[in-house]
């Protein structure tokens, strides 16, 4: 597996593209700004959310059980689950309980941190992504780059392709309204196949026992409400106390995502239709690891809106592939160390620490700090390249012995060309100074 | 020991956090008809619908979601607006099948009572009073080729708007 820096360089060899890139998420960032600044209460809101949230955090147990007794009482099942393996097991053991093959799935990154897909294709059974971005990641066999927008690492002619390919449109149409039509007549009909559906959860009220999904095409509505049986798979954060407080997240949630006033379809799941099998599968998967560290609970707060990915410069322009994670960005670089700390151990490090991410997070996780604690732990670990433990140390060497200090900056500034090489990182996209003659001591001392 | 069991022992006690309560000071300056245009609906009067949709009709209860499958238009009756957002608020008691307002190719939707904002939506729904719910706020879209708009994604193509005092 490539490294996070490996990855981008890839990325950003088209220089073009990754222009584009840039400035399509950085005009979704705008259109966040112009969304939220419509609100004097903004601010507050944030606050309000985040503290409903760091209440959740601190019952979760409590509003987990309550959770659980409403929703049962309303006729759900409600399964739990301690890794994704145990995810899977139930998920599949429901399907084949149906006797379905055939099922159709609206966006749940939950599914893809458990590779959901994959485990259930081995054991035949076909899972059909029915939201348009992943549907097209899903055709040519990738990852979604972006947990919103999960095909924004495409170009519409790339698109045009892809259905050229798997759904016979016209070779060269790269038409979006052309393209988005043939999906909907494609997918409608799998829609009107499928007994069992499954979507994610944004959230679930413990008061109530119901939980709802966000969308704006529609499409977890269409799998959920035309199958006999519908699976919803939720992380147990994802519970909130109070059906009050959907008005605070809902109000965040769309404004942070892509600027709109809220999604088009926010539905409210709260006891199964007639004749109906409705189930919850609840996964930890290293969620109570994460609660039980008090450094990065904060992260459990996220609302997945991925206002922090259009926001961050290293994301825009190093691609959600990247991060070779279902959650990619800085959100994704804080949770997946948790989840494997030594396959994960770059993350943290594909960041510049502006802070960017925790002034647009509408739950004010304090993503940066949390960053810049992995590296910490990482490096206290033993994780980190070789290469950055080795600088590091050297670095931490020539600082504290002032003699060295000065020699070695003699010599640098001598021969500086011996740190403009491919051996140096940071020389590869960059023209590095000259350096002065003088060192600023030396200049100092003649004044 | 169970999953259930394990991850409630792992969850452990935390230090109390109070929960902040109901949100206070939410601005009230908000436009309904506007706010529907932003998410892409249309607001017409009675005798624009006649004209638009002459030939729509309501459905009747089913239990088969799949016979909604050729609807054109529909017409259902919201039971409220929300006006900083253009949502409208439906439960399935109002609607032909859970899947209607998604599965048919037109909806129409009449709405007489409208609040500012989601924190006075929820203060009016009160309890939960319905099996299924929904905010809807305009027709189906997506932006997931090169961020362009597309209106039509899965679900209704169109969403028209009467506003009945």
């Amino acid at each position: 597996m490539l490294s996070h820096a490996e990855a981008s360089e890839k990325f950003i060899a088209d220089a073009e593209r990754t222009d584009w890139h840039d400035e399509t998420l950085w005009f979704v960032r705008a259109k966040r700004d112009k969304a939220s600044k419509v609100l004097p209460e903004w601010e507050a809101l944030r606050e309000h959310a985040s503290q409903i949230k760091d209440h959740t955090l601190a019952n979760l147990g409590s509003y987990l059980q309550a959770f659980e007794a409403k929703a049962q009482a309303n006729g759900i099942k409600v399964h739990w689950a301690k890794d994704a393996a145990e995810h899977n097991a139930i998920v599949h053991g429901i399907i084949a309980a149906q006797g379905s093959q055939l099922l159709v799935k609206s966006k749940s990154m939950l599914t893809e941190e458990c590779h959901l897909n994959d485990y259930l294709a081995k054991n035949g059974i076909e899972v059909v992504d029915t939201d348009l971005g992943e549907r097209i990641v899903q055709f040519r066999k990738e990852a979604p780059s972006h947990i919103v927008l999960p095909a924004i690492h495409l170009k519409k002619e790339d698109v045009g392709e892809t259905f050229y390919q798997h759904l016979g449109t016209p070779k060269g149409n790269k038409d979006p309204q052309f393209l988005t039509e043939a999906a909907r007549q494609h997918l409608r009909g799998h829609f009107l196949a499928s007994e069992v559906a499954i979507t994610g959860v944004n959230f679930a009220v413990a008061e109530t026992g119901e939980f709802v999904v966000c969308t704006n095409e529609g499409n977890a509505d269409m799998g959920a409400h035309l199958a006999k049986v519908h699976i919803a798979c939720m992380g147990i954060e994802k519970i909130i106390p109070k059906r009050a407080d959907l008005a605070v997240f809902l109000r965040l949630l769309a404004r942070s995502a892509t600027g709109q006033l809220i999604t088009t379809y926010s539905s409210h799941f709260h006891k199964p239709r007639e004749g109906q099998e409705m189930h919850i599968v609840l996964l930890d998967n290293g969620r109570t690891r994460q609660l039980a560290d008090p450094k990065y609970k904060n992260s459990l707060k996220c609302i997945r809106c991925a206002a922090c990915f259009n926001t961050c410069p290293v994301y825009r322009r190093s691609g959600g592939h990247s991060y070779h994670q279902p959650v990619a960005g800085p959100i994704g670089s804080i949770l997946a160390p948790n989840i494997d700390k030594k396959a994960n151990a770059d993350l943290p490090f594909a960041s510049t620490l502006c802070g960017s991410c925790s002034n647009v997070c509408p739950v004010k996780i304090n993503i940066h700090e949390q960053l810049w604690f992995w590296r910490q732990d990482l490096m206290a670990a033993g994780l980190a390249p070789v290469s950055k433990f080795i600088g590091m140390k050297l670095m931490a060497f020539v600082l504290t012995h002032p003699l060295i200090y000065r020699m070695g900056g003699a010599v640098m500034r001598r021969f500086s060309r011996l740190l403009n090489t491919r051996l140096n990182p940071w020389y590869k996209q960059r023209e590095m100074p000259i350096a002065p003659k003088a060192s600023f001591q030396d200049w100092y001392q003649k004044r | 020991m169970s999953a259930r069991e394990e991850i409630l022992g792992k969850i452990g006690s935390h230090d109390a956090v109070k929960h902040p309560g109901a949100f206070q000071g939410a601005s009230s300056d908000f436009d309904f008809k506007a706010s529907l245009e932003v998410v892409g609906a249309r607001v017409v009067s009675p005798e624009e619908l006649e004209v638009l949709f002459p030939g729509r009709r309501r459905y009747d209860k089913t239990m088969d979601g799949l016979s909604l499958a050729d609807v054109e238009v529909l017409e259902i009756d919201g039971e409220f607006g929300v006006a900083e957002n253009g949502a409208i608020w439906l439960t399935e008691e109002a609607m032909p099948h859970r899947v209607a307002p998604f599965i048919c190719q037109h909806l129409v939707i009449n709405v007489s009572e409208i609040v500012p904002t989601m924190h006075a939506a929820y203060e009016r729904l009160g309890g939960v009073n319905s099996g299924f719910g929904l905010f809807l706020a305009g027709p189906s879209k997506t932006a997931d080729i090169e961020q362009s708009l597309v209106i039509g994604a899965h679900g209704a193509r169109s969403l028209t708007v009467v506003i009945r005092s």
